[in-house]
């Protein structure tokens, strides 16, 4: 069976790798430093076991995990975490099995036995039972690979009929099936909405200004074309601003 | 009244007399006032109405003066003896002590008031005269010792409690931080046993000092060195991604808080360094000006912080502030400069010198 070590810490990814080494009958296939490593990597390797941590840079264990829970086939997750705090007390009782560091070689040769009989459904349930959590990357599937689009580099979203296009850096666009508006109440504080049908990213707002037919428009730094704010979010808009620049 | 409370935090350690000590200025001040109340009290008490209480107020307010004044004096004088008995004798004594006191100045007072045919003699004779005034004394210095006392007490239980909080703030290393320190080691064990001994060493240096009395002081070069060894565990831990950048010509010979810069650096590490992929730069500045002393750390900001990292952030500065406070009381500061893409806390403390 293919293991795959995810840890921010080389020592940490080591040890690991020697205690999986040492039990039968499992290989390390690969290691990543981050959770957005660790997705480009199942992509690559696909391995049936992540051993992955849970504070990392970048993105966190438990958002890798919930992107990795909507790929048809997902490899099985094995959490490890220095510090059992309340963020794992919530799935606790799901499916998915958590180490403590550092790990002992008897209990992770029992959680990766356990782990043969995972199955979609209980990483779903565990996805489920997880508290809200405000994602770093939006995650698209494109012909059953993961795309991540940082959500910092988001300029804007666009909702067209029923997919959403989100507009990233360097001209790259992306439809998701996502509504606005629960992107808006995950992202609201980094997000803007300025229509009906579009939320901007408060950082990359250059400017208002006004249009020849009297409309009040948003330029974003590095994009050509302007968008137009609607009367009702207007205000909102003004106040955003005028908030993070002071 | 209130002049006579001591700030339990500043008040001498070890120091179990109930007794303040009588000999300070302010003190003085506190027995004229209130031996200048009691006056009055007694001057208005008497029920009988006459034209003689203004007259009555100067003699009455002359004698009461004299006997707190001399109380107070003598007071000041054996406070030295009677911390070698316990309160309760040193209680008796003083007591003891306040009667002989009004006794010898009764007896003077009565033997002046006599001779001097322009002072009206007091009412009553001799010996009404000495035993109402040893009376009025028997009574009010229980009313004061019984006051000191309970001053005593009141501040003793406020130094014990501030003492179990600094206790409660002093113990906590994140642990997260000691997990994964242990993980470290236990994987540097089986590839470089010699790193694996230091960490262990910089480990114990580092949970003994957190597990010393608390409160202590230490030498700012000792503090340092401490948070050094905490920085070593963490770069074994994080490798290239945490550099330091220490900025200190001198090290001032001075005396400062158990662990107050290692807090700041772990928040440091753990919100500035550890959610950047890259790693980040840590700064610590350390200058003594003047009387004071500065100590600032300043960080990375992740560019996606999240609200959860803030707060924590927060609640390990209120604990350091909580410290700082219960350790100099105003004197100390304790600031935080939010610049978007870094971070710095400043501490600012008196100086004292080196133990």
């Amino acid at each position: 069976m293919k293991v795959l070590i995810v840890d921010d810490e080389h020592l940490a990814r080591n040890r690991l790798r020697r205690l999986v080494d040492g039990i039968g009958g499992y290989y390390v296939c690969g290691e990543a430093a981050t959770g957005r490593s660790a997705i480009e990597q199942v992509d690559r390797l696909q391995p049936d076991v992540l051993l992955m941590d849970i504070r990392m840079p970048d993105m966190d264990g438990l958002e890798a995990a919930r992107h990795l829970g909507t790929l048809d086939c997902p490899p099985a997750v094995i959490f490890t975490t220095a510090y059992a705090d309340h963020a794992l007390s919530a799935f606790e009782t799901q499916a998915v099995d958590y180490l403590l560091k550092p790990i002992r070689q008897a209990r992770l040769a029992a959680a990766l036995a356990q782990s043969r009989r995972l199955t979609r459904a209980q990483v779903e349930a565990f996805d489920v039972g997880k508290q809200p959590l405000i994602r770093t990357h939006i995650c698209v599937r494109e012909r059953g690979n993961l795309q991540l689009v940082p959500v910092a580099e988001v300029r804007f979203f666009r909702a067209e009929h029923k997919y959403v296009t989100v507009h990233a850096a360097e001209g790259r666009e992306v439809l998701i099936e996502e509504s606005l508006k629960s992107l808006e109440e995950e992202f609201g504080d980094r997000f803007v909405r300025i229509h009906r049908s579009i939320l901007v990213g408060q950082a990359f707002i250059a400017g208002l200004e006004k249009s020849p037919d009297a409309r009040w428009q948003v330029r974003l730094s590095g994009i050509d074309e302007t968008l137009e704010i609607s009367r009702r979010h207007l205000a909102e808009v003004r106040h955003r601003i005028k908030r993070s620049t002071r | 009244m209130a002049d006579i409370i001591q700030d339990p935090a500043h008040s001498g350690h070890g120091d179990r007399l109930f007794l303040p000590s009588f000999c300070a200025v302010r003190m003085v001040f506190a027995v004229v006032l209130v031996a200048q109340i009691l006056s009055f009290i007694l001057v208005l008490a008497p029920l009988q109405t006459g034209g003689e209480r203004w007259r009555d107020l100067g003699v009455v307010s002359l004698f009461v003066q004299w006997v707190a004044l001399s109380s107070a004096a003598v007071l000041c004088l054996v406070r030295p003896l009677l911390s070698r008995f316990s309160n309760v004798a040193a209680a008796l004594i003083s007591y003891l002590l306040l009667l002989l006191v009004t006794a010898v100045l009764s007896e003077l007072a009565h033997y002046i008031l006599y001779r001097d045919p322009t002072l009206a003699p007091p009412t009553g004779d001799h010996f009404s005269f000495l035993a109402r005034n040893m009376g009025l004394s028997a009574l009010i210095s229980v009313v004061v010792l019984r006051y000191f006392y309970m001053q005593h007490q009141w501040a003793e239980q406020v130094r014990a409690e501030s003492q179990a909080r600094i206790q409660a703030l002093q113990a906590r290393i994140r642990p997260h931080f000691l997990f994964n320190s242990l993980n470290t080691i236990a994987s540097l064990t089986a590839t470089n046993p010699v790193q694996a001994e230091d960490a262990v060493e910089d480990l114990a240096d580092l949970f003994r000092i957190t597990m010393r009395d608390s409160g202590g002081r230490i030498s700012l070069a000792r503090e340092i060195e401490i948070a050094k060894r905490y920085l070593h565990i963490e770069s074994l831990r994080l490798g290239d991604r945490l550099q330091i950048e220490w900025n200190l010509d001198a090290i001032p010979d001075v005396a400062v808080p158990a662990l107050i810069l290692q807090p700041l650096l772990e928040n440091a590490v753990y919100h500035g360094v550890e959610p950047m992929p890259m790693g980040g730069r840590i700064r610590v500045c350390i200058a003594q000006r003047g009387k004071r002393l500065q100590m600032q750390v300043e960080n990375p900001v992740p560019a996606n912080r999240s609200s959860s990292h803030h707060r924590g952030n927060r609640v390990a500065h209120e604990n350091i502030h909580e410290r700082l406070r219960l350790a100099f009381g105003r004197a100390a500061r304790l600031e935080i400069d939010d610049r978007g893409t870094t971070y710095c806390v400043s501490v600012h403390l008196p100086v004292e010198q080196s133990p």
